[in-house]
């Protein structure tokens, strides 16, 4: 075993954190470079485990009189994840430090929240989980409230509150797998072994669910998303961190599957019903809003119900599709957060009835338009593989319910391309501003994410091999569904 | 003949070395400015922490049993002198600006901590009396020290709501002797672990009366209503000696008589559950409502004795280990977090949370370590409010109060509310002038700022350092010394 490969997702976990602290005594002049240079290196930490084939599992015992082990370990889903946000990170870092005047605190809070993402996605230990899963939360109450607008103080309580429900909720959840199931540790090796039975385990599901349907965020626990988007950052900045935050559908895949398998096939009806009629919900209400953050939000929102049903169907290709969802909605949706802040830059708005914008900023339109393409599922584009492969599992085990998620697609389209035409298209207003097309830096901003999207919607095969394994392990706790 | 009685005072040390800073303040004020006086006390404290480490593992007793330097004195003892060492540092700055800035304070503030001590220490209910008694005095004294119709105010309600506890207390203890027929902690529990049916109702009577009691000094709901008043209405650098040493000392009591005298006594367990239950709900929600921030740590206060008091719920060994390490952690952030407001308050009342607003652009320093204190407070990792918190959950779970703990859990949702507001407030910009004291920042609040900020932030990242010590079941189990 090599000693070096063994720390490098600690190192990835550890050195935006790292950066961010140091940002703190950096001067001015070089903070851009400083912060830049720290997220790409952690990029490039995540491309290392992942040429190295993903990281064994790293464990030291952390405080040993508790139970509570620093196990970590990146490979299959969390890598891809992890390296989903790593990318977007440095992408919002690329973006932020053009667009925010005096950028130093954001810099700092996106590479604190980095941390907290990727730590997420790497703990093997349900309390290292839950630690790093508030963490997150701290950087995104101070982005939202440094840089957030007249209405925020409301959509900060909402938000705070909604997320600590849930989660103090999993918090007795977690002591209770541990006790009633009797694991020597929190560690998923040892909970794994020692399973809670019976009807216990249902309430200890529904416990950890209520974490988790915040996040995702499901419907009826969902109100805190939309006023979170708005209210932020106008240069979208936060809303990419904040989309990265959705790690309801990664939890309850890599933690509530495998610990309460049983909970999970007698709950599955109710659930995907829920997901279903989220998705649904969220594009309704989507195609309503004239303002690009909110619209946006709902749109997050619907994906986020697909990645629910693919989940709690509890099928292998609708999982796999479920998880390769949720890496490249970060991708589109982070991206078109920032093409929104492109337009509010440019013609100080974020209304959707605008007009015209292509006939001055054909580059920023074209981008933009094909990123939604991307967003409602194209064929050739990432987002199509992912929502494909969640309704043909999540066929095999409900039909009428994918019907219903299905409709969702058609949904999509509509309201993404109405709102397009309006803002894009319909004649210029008489009088209204000249728009500046894409300048500098800001190609790289909605250049790299298309390129993957394109790239991994042609060829889906790295992303695929590194997730399927994964999936199937996960499954393999359900004997054999 | 008079027979000097024989005593080994080694066991006291502790405790002589802070009476030696009370009596010297009381002396030397006709000589010595505060000033001095309040440094040779810290040098008192400090000396007396240092005794506690050189009487480890050496499970001294006095006075046939009735004083007792074993490890959960000690531990709970270094608890009480933390606190105390950030009070004494924060007076160093205020008391002059609060106008109690004379040697009668600091004497006060050392009998009380002396008083705490002998509770920490306490081997028999006299003992442990003796000392609630000379810490509730002094603590009256402390409150109305100041001479403002508040502070007055304050003073004598705490003096009558908690002279009222004391006779209750008394009142259960005279019970509890007579069941059992014995002050002793290790005599009663002997008694009490085979239970005589005859006298079964007075001793589930005199261990409920002693719960009310106790429930005064710790404010437990419904006993805590002179807390927002007292805590509010009191010098900000009493408030913060009050609800940090003063109440760690009253807990050191109730785990001494509760998960070690009467630990095997019926009723007791149930009836403190519901009143945890109810002073989460009420503490929490009635914060919810302050717009005065030093009035909203008061009930946050409160709040945290339902937090605390889930680990008696919990069994001695999981419970104290749970309590000593919350207790320390309690004192850390909530001292710091008074010793911000002291700093920075225009006039005693503290100030309103809207103040708050745009603190981070003119007092980075403090801004940010409040903002860690809150945090902390409201639990969030990786400061060590979280793993004091998921300890008495623990505790309270394992130990069959799992309702109480999804209790805790909703009510904890609320408490991150009132603790996000003024946090977030701060960091907002704002462009109105100034609210806070312009010159609120001097060397010893910022040390004991520091001191809070780091221990939270130390214990949050690496909980062992303390909890390695408080862990051990067996200093739990020998909690009434058997």
């Amino acid at each position: 075993m090599n000693s070096f490969t063994d720390w490098l997702p600690t190192l990835m976990i550890f050195l935006p954190l790292l950066g961010s602290l140091l940002l703190l005594v950096t001067p001015k002049t070089f903070r851009d470079e400083v912060a830049g240079f720290i997220a790409a290196l952690t990029l490039g930490a995540g491309l290392a485990i992942w040429r190295g084939g993903g990281s064994d599992l790293f464990r030291w015992d952390w405080i040993p009189p508790l139970g509570i082990t620093y196990s970590v370990q990146l490979g299959g889903v969390s890598l891809a994840l992890a390296l989903v946000t790593a990318l977007m990170s440095f992408i919002a870092i690329l973006y932020a430090a053009r667009r925010i005047p005096n950028p130093g605190p954001m810099l700092s809070l996106i590479l604190a929240m980095e941390t907290g993402l990727i730590g997420i996605f790497a703990a093997q230990d349900l309390m290292l989980f839950y630690v790093f899963f508030e963490d997150a939360l701290i950087p995104a109450l101070l982005m939202l409230a440094m840089y957030g607008k007249s209405g925020r103080m409301a959509a900060l309580v909402k938000f705070a509150a909604y997320t600590l429900f849930g989660s103090l909720l999993m918090l007795v959840s977690i002591i209770g797998v541990r006790y009633l199931g009797g694991s020597p540790s929190f560690a998923m090796t040892d909970l794994k072994q020692n399973l809670v039975q019976g009807s216990a385990q249902t309430w200890l599901y529904l416990g950890f669910l209520a974490a988790m349907a915040v996040k995702l965020p499901l419907w009826p626990l969902h109100a805190w998303l939309p006023d979170f988007h708005e209210q932020n950052h106008d240069s979208g900045v936060p809303d990419v961190m904040g989309t990265l935050y959705k790690v309801g559908g990664y939890g309850i895949f890599t933690f509530a599957i495998p610990l309460f398998p049983d909970a999970s096939l007698e709950l599955r009806p109710i659930l995907m019903g829920l997901a279903a009629f989220t998705a649904l919900y969220a594009a309704w209400i989507a195609f309503r809003q004239t303002d690009w953050k909110r619209l946006l939000a709902y749109a997050g929102l619907s994906h986020m119900g697909f990645v629910a049903l693919g989940v709690f169907s509890l099928n292998e290709t609708a999982v796999i599709g479920a998880m390769y969802l949720l890496a490249f909605q970060n991708l589109y949706t982070g991206a078109l957060f920032l093409s929104v802040g492109m337009l509010q830059e440019r013609i100080g708005s974020l209304d959707t009835r605008v007009g015209g914008v292509m006939t001055q900023a054909g580059a920023l339109s074209g981008l933009t338009m094909a990123l939604w393409f991307a967003s409602i599922a194209v064929p050739g584009l990432a987002g199509f593989i992912g929502e494909f492969s969640i309704l043909l599992g999540a066929y095999q085990v409900s039909p009428w319910l994918t019907f219903i998620a299905g409709i969702t697609t058609i949904a999509a389209a509509a309201y993404a391309l109405t709102a397009f035409q309006h803002t894009f298209w319909q004649a210029r207003p008489a009088g209204s501003v000249t728009v500046r097309d894409l300048v500098h830096t800001e190609w790289l901003i909605l250049g790299i994410p298309l390129g993957l999207l394109v790239l991994f919607g042609v060829y889906s095969t790295p992303a695929l091999n590194l997730m399927q394994p994964a999936v199937r392990a996960v499954l393999s706790a359900l004997g054999g569904n | 003949m008079l027979q000097v009685p024989e005593a080994s005072l080694t066991p006291l040390l502790p405790i002589l070395l802070v009476l030696a800073g009370a009596i010297s303040s009381t002396l030397l004020g006709f000589w010595l400015s505060r000033r001095t006086l309040t440094l040779i006390n810290i040098g008192t404290v400090v000396a007396s922490a240092v005794s506690l480490g050189w009487l480890w593992n050496r499970d001294l007793s006095s006075f046939g049993g009735g004083l007792r330097a074993d490890h959960a004195a000690l531990l709970l003892g270094f608890v009480i002198l933390a606190g105390t060492l950030m009070t004494l540092l924060v007076t160093l700055d205020t008391a002059w600006r609060a106008r109690v800035s004379f040697p009668e304070f600091d004497a006060m503030l050392m009998y009380a901590v002396t008083g705490c001590l002998l509770i920490a220490f306490s081997g028999d209910l006299i003992v442990m009396l003796i000392g609630l008694e000379i810490m509730s005095l002094s603590s009256y004294v402390l409150a109305t020290l100041q001479g403002s119709r508040r502070a007055e105010e304050s003073g004598l309600k705490y003096f009558l709501l908690g002279a009222a506890g004391s006779a209750v207390l008394i009142y259960g203890l005279a019970f509890v002797y007579g069941a059992t027929g014995s002050l002793n902690y290790a005599a009663i529990a002997e008694k009490t672990s085979t239970l005589n049916p005859d006298n079964v109702g007075i001793l589930v009577g005199g261990a409920l009366l002693m719960l009310c009691g106790f429930g005064f000094k710790v404010a437990l709901a419904p006993f805590h209503q002179w807390t927002p008043d007292v805590y509010g209405g009191a010098p900000t650098s009493v408030s913060l000696f009050l609800s940090t040493v003063v109440k760690v000392a009253a807990f050191a009591g109730m785990l001494r008589v509760f998960s070690g005298a009467l630990e095997n006594v019926p009723g007791w367990h149930s009836v403190l559950a519901v009143l945890i239950a109810a002073t989460l709900i009420i503490g929490n929600l009635a914060a919810l409502r302050q717009t005065n921030f030093k009035r909203m740590l008061a009930y946050s206060a409160v709040a945290h004795t339902g937090f605390l008091g889930m680990a008696l719920l919990g069994t001695p060994a999981a419970g104290g280990a749970a309590l000593g390490y919350y207790l320390l952690v309690y004192t850390l952030m909530t001292a710091a977090a008074l010793a911000i407001v002291a700093a920075l308050q225009r006039s005693e009342e503290g100030f309103s949370i809207t103040d708050m607003r745009g603190l981070y652009y003119r007092h980075p320093g403090y801004a940010v370590a409040l903002a860690v204190c809150l945090a902390s407070l409201a639990g969030l990792p990786p400061f060590a409010g979280f793993f004091g918190k998921y300890l008495v959950f623990q505790a309270a779970f394992q130990n069959g109060y799992a309702w109480i703990s999804i209790l805790a859990a909703l009510t904890s949702v609320a408490a991150l509310v009132y603790y996000l507001r003024p946090a977030m407030l701060m960091f907002m910009p704002d462009r109105t002038p100034a609210r806070e004291y312009g010159l609120g920042q001097r060397p010893p609040t910022t040390l004991a700022v520091a001191l809070g900020v780091a221990g939270v932030t130390v214990l949050g990242l690496l909980p062992n350092l303390w909890y390695a010590f408080v862990a051990h079941p067996d200093i739990w189990a020998m909690l009434a010394g058997r």
